[in-house]
């Protein structure tokens, strides 16, 4: 036997053992010990155990000595590199005087995965409070099982959060991002809109201009040392920070369009109004506002139905403020002049079957003063004078059945049906307004052409230094004489003298129209004011529409009107248009005393 | 023996140049922690300064200067208090 003494003792001391015959007493014979096993197990664990120690030199040689690289960079990485998202700050949005009306700060969210909290209940409660959230609903939220991830709180300010982090509980995170500002809140909520919890925009500008305002963010590669620190960086994709846009509002403007709206839609218990200003130079929108609004601040106090920007988003039936438009046509094609008598007695016609009446009979009026005095029987007479192409031409020119490209979203086209449809009597029932809808938008923009000496620009709700482009629609004489005629409708003798304001000329045109329901006219009404100030050298057109007022008096010049007078007073002061002293002596001479 | 000097100077500027690597590379470490906590500041600094001219905007809202005018007693014009100067009047006074 060839055994070492090392590698079999006890089974060959067993043996000797047995071959002496002796039992010291140490241990009694063992069967499993006389077991001889076979030699070559002990080699094969030994050969085991090599291969094993051969694998390791091989994969140590393999990862150090350059044949792979990618394994151990990878490990490396994960232990100081980090990938970090870069948030991209949302534009801000300012009026055309840099006031900021919508900007992002930062805020945090905080999250927190259920099942590694461990709090207590004191530190909930505290939490709770903190983040201004019934105690409740935390544990509520921190109980559902089946979710690994769940937002306590969202668009919370930092310092808020700061204070969570100083509790250090674990499964307690928070995460960067930001909250939207809107200071002037109701005042322009329904233009500018809104934006979600992740801060894209969901409508208004803040929809319309999402590619410019909403910037990209980007992904940093970040080594960090033992500390902490960021000690070396890499970026994999830049972030692209969102553009500031600079809007035609004006908050000064904005502001007195705003609240006189509503007074005015409360003070006559209407269902609501909006009020449209436009610059009459470029076309700009200086303001544009309606009532009933939302404050932006307060999401959960929403009504779906307060969210429209009911001057661009809502159609109505105009009425008399198209009345202009048929009698420039009317000029336009010289079939009348001002001057022309319209025998519009006794108040009312009948248009195949249909009755077109007046409120009073008024007998025989100058063109002039058909409108002034917004005879509807006059009107339809000249409009009948007038092929219905050429009434349809200038009702397009100026904007009517077609969307305005203003930037806003939801821009209606209203209707406008094709020149060859339309019946006798459609023909002049739409020379007064009733058969097209527009929105008060368009309305106001389609004054810009009797504000400007016959041609017309687009609509901008955007701040631009270049004057744009102006369309050719009326000659300049055409458009002068309507505006006198518009005048003449604020006069005492026309439906608009609460119109006037003391200091300026004003120019305008009523309009009360019946509201359609369920296909019939109902007795609710639209009223509206659409004008300009001053008459002769126009800065601004105002359009002012309050939807069914409720009030004893209803109509256009006693509901709209006077909301166009304390607008266009307010504006003219804040764009420091000087006052011509005959109109104010003028107007202090009405109020009772003489001028100083 | 030249050859034996000419190693120990190479020697001698090896190790120097490893050294000189190290620093600079922790110089350039440092510096780059730096600029991270700089940057971070600005940051913080044009949120600062973003929520600061949100808060200008609402200080200077229309509609808290009109309540602010009208406790100290002012009114909006009316023509009964409105005198127009003629411009020829106006460059009169000094």
């Amino acid at each position: 036997m060839k055994r070492s003494p090392d590698s079999g003792q006890s089974v060959a001391t067993g043996a000797r053992k047995r071959r002496r015959g002796t039992d010291p007493g140490r241990g009694t014979a063992n069967p499993l010990l006389q077991v001889r096993l076979p030699a070559w197990r002990s080699r094969m664990l030994l050969f085991g155990l090599f291969c094993g120690f051969v694998a390791l030199a091989g994969r140590a040689v393999y990862l150090q000595g350059g044949f792979s690289t990618r394994f151990l960079l990878r490990q490396g990485e994960a232990r100081y590199a980090r990938t970090l998202d870069v948030a991209a700050t949302r534009g801000t949005i300012t009026d055309r005087n840099g006031v900021v009306l919508a900007s992002s700060v930062p805020a945090r969210g905080i999250w927190a995965i259920p099942d590694d909290v461990d709090a207590g209940a004191s530190d909930l409660a505290r939490i709770a409070r903190l983040l201004d959230v019934p105690s409740g609903e935390l544990h509520r939220r921190l109980a559902a099982e089946d979710r690994s991830f769940v937002y306590l709180k969202r668009q919370v300010e930092p310092d808020v959060a700061q204070r969570i982090e100083q509790f250090n509980l674990s499964g307690i995170h928070t995460s960067r991002e930001f909250r939207r500002l809107y200071p002037e809140g109701p005042i322009t909520a329904q233009l500018l809109g809104f934006t979600d919890v992740e801060d894209r925009g969901q409508d208004g500008i803040e929809l319309a201009f999402e590619r410019t305002l909403g910037g990209r963010p980007g992904l940093r590669h970040l080594i960090k040392d033992r500390l902490g620190r960021a000690v070396e960086d890499d970026w994999v994709r830049e972030p692209i920070e969102g553009r500031d846009i600079r809007l035609s509002i004006d908050n000064r403007i904005q502001y007195i369009a705003f609240s006189a709206l509503r007074s005015a839609v409360e003070g006559s218990q209407a269902q609501g109004g909006s009020i449209v200003v436009l610059d009459v130079e470029s076309g700009e929108i200086l303001a544009l506002t309606n009532w009933p609004s939302f404050d932006p601040a307060r999401r959960d106090r929403m009504e779906p139905h307060n969210l429209r920007n009911r001057a661009v988003t809502d159609t109505f039936e105009p009425g008399s403020t198209l009345k202009p438009f048929s009698i420039a046509t009317a000029l336009e094609a010289g079939v009348l002049t001002p001057q022309s008598p319209i025998q519009t007695a006794p108040g009312w016609i009948r248009i195949g079957g249909h009755a077109i009446t007046d409120t009073t009979s008024h007998g025989v009026l100058t063109v002039e003063q058909v409108l002034a005095k917004s005879s509807n029987v006059g009107t339809a007479k000249i409009a009948l004078q007038l092929p219905a192409q050429a009434l349809w031409d200038t009702l397009t020119a100026v904007g009517f059945g077609q969307a305005p490209h203003a930037g806003l979203t939801g821009a209606v086209t209203g209707r406008l049906r094709p020149p060859e449809s339309w019946r006798e009597i459609e023909q002049a029932t739409i020379a007064y307004g009733y058969g097209v809808s527009v929105s008060l938008l368009q309305l106001a923009r389609a004054y810009l052409v009797f504000a400007r000496d016959g041609d017309i620009v687009p609509a901008s709700v955007m701040r631009s230094e270049t004057p744009p482009a102006a369309v050719p629609v009326l000659r300049r004489e055409t458009a002068r004489a309507v505006r006198r005629m518009l005048e003449l409708a604020t006069s005492d003798e026309g439906t608009a003298p609460s119109a006037r304001v003391s200091g300026y000329p004003v120019a305008g045109k009523t309009g009360t129209a019946r509201k359609l329901r369920d296909g019939h006219y109902s007795d609710a009404y639209v009223a509206s004011f659409v004008g300009f100030a001053p008459a002769s050298d126009a800065r601004v057109v105002i359009a002012v529409m309050i939807d069914e007022p409720h009030g004893a008096r209803y109509y256009g010049g006693d509901v709209a009107a006077p909301v166009f007078s304390q607008v266009a007073a307010g504006t003219l002061q804040a764009l420091q248009v000087a006052p011509q002293a005959g109109a104010l002596a003028l107007a202090a001479t009405e109020s009772g005393s003489g001028a100083r | 023996m030249p050859n034996r000097i000419i190693v120990a100077v190479l020697a001698a500027v090896l190790m120097a140049s490893a050294m000189a690597l190290v620093t600079s590379r922790h110089r350039a470490r440092d510096l780059f922690a730096d600029l991270e906590a700089a940057q971070q500041l600005a940051r913080q600094s044009e949120a600062e300064g973003n929520r600061l001219r949100i808060e200008l905007g609402r200080a200077g809202q229309p509609a808290a200067i009109e309540a602010a005018a009208r406790r100290l007693g002012m009114r909006p014009i009316d023509p009964e208090h409105t005198a127009l100067l003629p411009p020829a009047a106006r460059s009169a006074q000094p």
